[in-house]
């Protein structure tokens, strides 16, 4: 599993731990929809891995399970040191460390674009208005949106508001960043800004797992590439190497009908 | 648009239209008689007047008599117990539309109670039974009395006289609770038409419970709510009239009275009923107004 990762600074002493830990998680549905049947991967510091694989095989549901958002039935999860676990200062925790990024941006439509940001900020991480508002400056400014902190989320393009999502799951200075078909629902000549964004980032060195159908960008920027179906990781390794020649006979037949 | 709808819209009367008609032209004839001799009665609208404002000698001017105090009690306690109603909705709204057993069976409890039960038999029992235990735990009867006249003129024209402040307090817990029920589920209504994503979001930031009804839940569903429980304020105006069952000198009960003095039932029901649209109307007109906003606000 353990794959170089090229990325430059190494200070980080504990750089060997992986971030991410999950074994042997299960989460079946209400319906007896077995969504996770039984996944386990780590996952390095300043590492991207992404997600593929047809839709309903339970790539959204891994990610949700990651930050809380859906509760794994039995298996162990354990963020940045952190368990996910039923205690709710350890979920609190994780969810400060892990930003998330939806299909449907989910940007609170009541609020200006820079309130938007501003506010985990201030109720969350309890900075005042000013520094708040200084920070999300900052991040508006990396996703190109500076001039754009008082807009409203419906003055926005759907790549816009994207843009603007990343830059709130920023706000908290996540350690992971979880992307859950950030481009799904764009319009095509949107798909690319929202992407730069997210190789930026990856650039940078922030650990990222990435649920995508964006098969070039995946190989592009991924570390590594897992292949799930059925609620199990077919296929885990080097994006380049999965893409390219993968092992398992169902990747294959699966990249040969999106690629 | 052409079809078969199209077509039919641009004719004058339906079928339909001219059964109506029909049948309006037919309770002409049968009520006529009954009408012509109603045209017998003599009317007397003077003592609408008289009733309705009189004239002090103390101050030399023209003081608001039975009915226009009883129009004046009429809104007060609409307020008073729209208030009520409103903080009740909102705290049962928001336990309502939480995934817990126990606050769902309490919400839940609470609004089949008070919807399936007739309001008036809600009246008498709140009246004689909590009413008293209400008044007895707020201490109100003491305060009553020990209250210096200037407490007790800010009082009356907030609530009611000092002496009826009992009275009132039970009727406004009534209707409180009663319409309460109702506002319950307009507020769960409005909270659950938020969409999901938008608490995946809240919590995926960190933010807490609370703070993801505060800041992104609730000013959302407010948009739902608010047209719906100002339609609400408008029953709790309508519905006010039934505590008159238990001497709460509003605009309904002092009809009652000013008819046992006068007899004179046609007008005073007529003024009354037009004071109650009146009230209304003004309320819905209110609302229609709000509604447009929002969605202006919404289409943005």
């Amino acid at each position: 599993m353990s794959t170089t990762i090229d990325k430059d600074d190494k200070d980080d002493k504990d750089d060997k731990e992986p971030i991410i830990h999950v074994r042997n998680v299960v989460k079946t549905f209400g319906n007896g929809v077995r969504a996770l049947d039984g996944v386990s991967i780590d996952i390095g510091r300043r590492e991207v891995v992404v997600v593929v694989g047809p839709s309903g095989s339970g790539k959204s549901t891994f990610l949700r399970c990651l930050n809380g958002l859906e509760t794994a039935d039995s298996g162990e999860i354990v963020i940045d040191g952190i368990p996910l676990d039923h205690n709710r200062k350890n979920r609190l925790e994780i969810r400060k460390e892990a930003g998330m990024v939806f299909q449907q941006f989910n940007l609170f439509p009541h609020m200006t674009v820079g309130r938007n940001i501003d506010l985990a900020q201030i109720r969350v991480r309890g900075a005042s208005t000013e520094e708040a508002r200084r920070n999300t400056c900052e991040l508006l400014t990396k996703v190109g949106l500076e001039d754009r902190v008082d807009a409203y989320p419906a003055q926005l393009s759907g790549g816009q508001q994207q843009r603007v999502a990343i830059a709130r799951a920023l706000a908290l200075r996540p350690r992971v960043m979880l992307f859950d078909e950030a481009t799904s629902a764009l319009d095509p000549e949107m798909i690319g800004e929202v992407l730069d964004v997210m190789r930026d980032l990856a650039r940078e060195g922030m650990t990222m797992v990435v649920v995508t159908h964006e098969m070039g960008f995946a190989r592009e920027v991924g570390d590594r590439a897992v292949f799930i179906d059925e609620g199990r990781f077919i296929e885990i390794g080097p994006a380049a190497e999965v893409f390219d020649n993968a092992k398992e006979e169902r990747t294959r037949e699966f990249l040969s009908k999106v690629l | 648009m052409i079809g078969p709808y199209a077509s039919h819209q641009r004719r004058f009367f339906s079928p339909l239209d001219v059964v109506l008609l029909a049948l309006l032209a037919a309770m002409v004839v049968w009520l006529g008689p009954g009408l012509i001799r109603a045209g017998e009665y003599r009317w007397n609208w003077s003592v609408i007047w008289r009733y309705m404002v009189r004239y002090d000698p103390v101050s030399d001017r023209m003081r608001p008599n039975v009915l226009l105090n009883g129009f004046f009690t009429t809104i007060r306690l609409s307020i008073w117990s729209g208030v009520v109603a409103m903080i009740i909705g909102l705290v049962m709204g928001v336990l309502a539309s939480r995934r817990r057993l126990l606050a769902r069976l309490v919400t839940r409890t609470y609004v089949e109670f008070a919807r399936n039960t007739p309001p008036l038999v809600l009246v008498f029992l709140f009246y004689y039974f909590l009413g008293q235990q209400i008044t007895a735990i707020l201490g109100l009867e003491q305060w009553v009395a020990a209250m210096d006249p200037r407490t007790a003129r800010i009082v009356t024209i907030l609530a009611a006289p000092p002496r009826q402040l009992p009275a009132f307090v039970s009727a406004v817990a009534t209707l409180g609770i009663f319409e309460g029920a109702y506002l319950t589920e307009i507020v769960r209504a409005g909270i659950q038409s938020v969409p999901k994503g938008q608490w995946e979001a809240g919590y995926a930031l960190g933010l807490s419970s609370r703070d993801r009804y505060r800041f992104v839940v609730l000013p959302q569903a407010w948009r739902v709510v608010l047209p719906a429980a100002v339609g609400q304020f408008i029953s709790i105006i309508k519905d006010s009239s039934i505590v008159a069952v238990i001497s709460i000198p509003e605009l309904t009960f002092q009809g009652l009275e000013v008819m046992a003095a006068t007899y004179r039932t046609f007008e005073i029901w007529i003024t009354i009923a037009l004071m109650y649209f009146l009230l209304s109307s003004i309320c819905s007109w209110g609302a229609r107004g709000i509604e447009r906003r929002l969605a202006r606000h919404v289409a943005r």
